[in-house]
């Protein structure tokens, strides 16, 4: 504990930078968490003047805090990306599209080509060559409803 | 050094547990991945990429699934098609999972059902064509496999986007055999060409041929007809000349017309006469009758046939030229 107490209220400071450091370096995104912690808890204690063992258990606390609030926050950010929404989603980038068939929807399953690979469709029983709407995508299997006209 | 308290223990392993669970708890995920999580082993929900919190101590990351579209080899494979020729085929797969628990949970070995199943559907298909259909109707080949492959493989958890055979190689032997059937059939279109060729060209030079010949025979027949009216004018201005002789003659006195007969004769026999060649004149019998139609030399004659039957003796006749009979060509009335 002897560089512990020589270095002061400045342990927290130090702490705090080099496990933002180690963020950086180290991909897992958890020490940020506690580097934050660590500045909040050097500035608490530059405030308070706590005994250690107060510090250790405002620092503990604070990285669970610190975590919480980021949720929080980040709770009302939009969920999708504003950019490539359907980034690993193809089918749901289909919903809302009007595609024409090409062979009839029989007994609640059809195909249709879409983007040169065959999807596979339900939905009501329709002849080939009508217009259709994807209302929904479920995984690889779209679910239609004819449009008119 | 100081001895720890109790309390100091406490607060020290309370730190380490917080960075502990901080650890357990917070995951970020990558994006193109998907993590199922499992409460006690039994998958509970999945984790889009970014970052989120699972219950530490209970909740575990189950599988980390890759959601991006992957491309698997289909291996080479020997098939026997319909017309029972061994070719080998291999292939390429695209397949893309969009339900990571079904994917993770619904069959044991992923990446091994997929290509079990591509490549028996591969030889189904395959088996149910013959050689040429094959190597002229890939795009048909790809839409089946995919149409049997994609629906199967969809409880799963997957979408198959398509599947393409790469190379269909038939044995050596057949290869070869193509090749002579494909130079066979060029062979006999060139020939087909060149035989076509000469039909056309001996074609044309029989048409020329007879084109010719006709336009010949129709001029013979233009100039023949030509002929026939020349001789035609012809003969008519003949008889239109003896017509008026003849009617010269009847109104005219006959002895003109003598006169004139005669003194063709007599020019006749001039230009035979002083013909260079020759001197010997063939007289015909007319022409002693020309000689005994002139009155004066007829006269004579008769007068020296008297003198010399006067003076010969009866016994002696010596033989001479006699000009016979003093007729007139044209007898006088």
């Amino acid at each position: 504990m002897s560089a512990f107490s020589a270095l002061g209220v400045w342990i927290w400071f130090i702490l705090g930078l080099v496990l933002l450091g180690a963020e950086v370096a180290l991909p897992g995104f958890f020490m940020l968490w506690l580097g934050v912690a660590a500045l909040a808890t050097g500035l608490i204690t530059l405030a308070l003047g706590l005994p250690w063992q107060a510090e250790f258990i405002v620092f503990g606390v604070l990285s669970v805090a610190a975590l919480v609030v980021w949720l929080r926050l980040a709770k009302q950010a939009s969920e999708a990306p504003a950019d490539n929404p359907f980034l690993n989603r193809r089918a749901a980038g289909y919903v809302g599209r009007e595609f024409l068939l090409e062979e009839a929807i029989v007994r609640g399953a059809g195909r249709v080509r879409i983007d040169d690979s065959v999807w596979r469709l339900a939905g009501p029983d329709l002849p080939a060559g009508s217009r259709v709407r994807v209302t929904r995508a479920d995984g690889g299997l779209l679910h239609v409803e004819a449009t008119g006209g | 050094m100081p001895m720890l308290s109790g309390f100091d223990l406490f607060v020290l392993i309370f730190v380490v547990l917080i960075v502990l669970t901080l650890f357990a708890g917070v995951k970020t995920v990558p994006q193109g991945y998907e993590w199922t999580v499992v409460r006690f082993n039994k998958y509970t929900r999945t984790l889009s990429p970014g970052l989120s919190v699972i219950v530490p101590f209970i909740d575990r990351i189950g599988s980390k699934v890759n959601m991006m579209e992957q491309v698997m080899d289909v291996p080479s494979q020997e098939v026997i098609t319909k017309d029972n020729a061994t070719i080998t085929v291999d292939g390429v797969a695209f397949y893309q999972v969009f339900d990571a628990a079904r994917s993770s949970y619904e069959v044991a070995n992923l990446t091994s059902a997929i290509l079990n199943l591509t490549t028996t559907n591969i030889r189904t298909v395959m088996g149910s064509m013959d050689l040429d259909q094959l190597l002229s109707h890939r795009d048909e080949i790809n839409e089946r496999l995919l149409h049997v492959v994609d629906a199967a493989a969809a409880n799963w958890g997957l979408k198959v986007n398509r599947i393409e055979i790469k190379d269909i190689v038939p044995p050596a032997d057949l290869v070869e055999a193509m090749g002579r059937q494909m130079k066979a059939e060029r062979v006999k279109r060139a020939l087909v060409l060149e035989a076509e060729g000469q039909r056309q060209s001996e074609i044309l030079r029989a048409e020329g041929a007879k084109q010719s010949q006709i336009l010949e025979a129709e001029g013979r027949r233009e100039a023949a007809f030509r002929d026939a009216e020349a001789r035609e004018r012809l003969a008519e201005a003949e008889a239109v000349a003896t017509r008026m002789v003849s009617e010269a003659v009847a109104q005219g006195d006959l002895n003109a017309l003598n006169y004139f007969i005669a003194d063709k004769y007599v020019k006749a026999l001039e230009s035979l006469a002083s013909a260079p060649n020759q001197r010997v004149l063939v007289l015909p019998v007319e022409a002693t009758a020309i000689l005994g139609s002139l009155a004066g030399v007829s006269e004579l004659f008769t007068s020296a046939q008297a003198a010399r039957d006067s003076r010969a003796a009866a016994p002696a006749r010596s033989t001479g030229p006699t000009v016979g009979g003093g007729g007139s060509l044209v007898p006088s009335s």
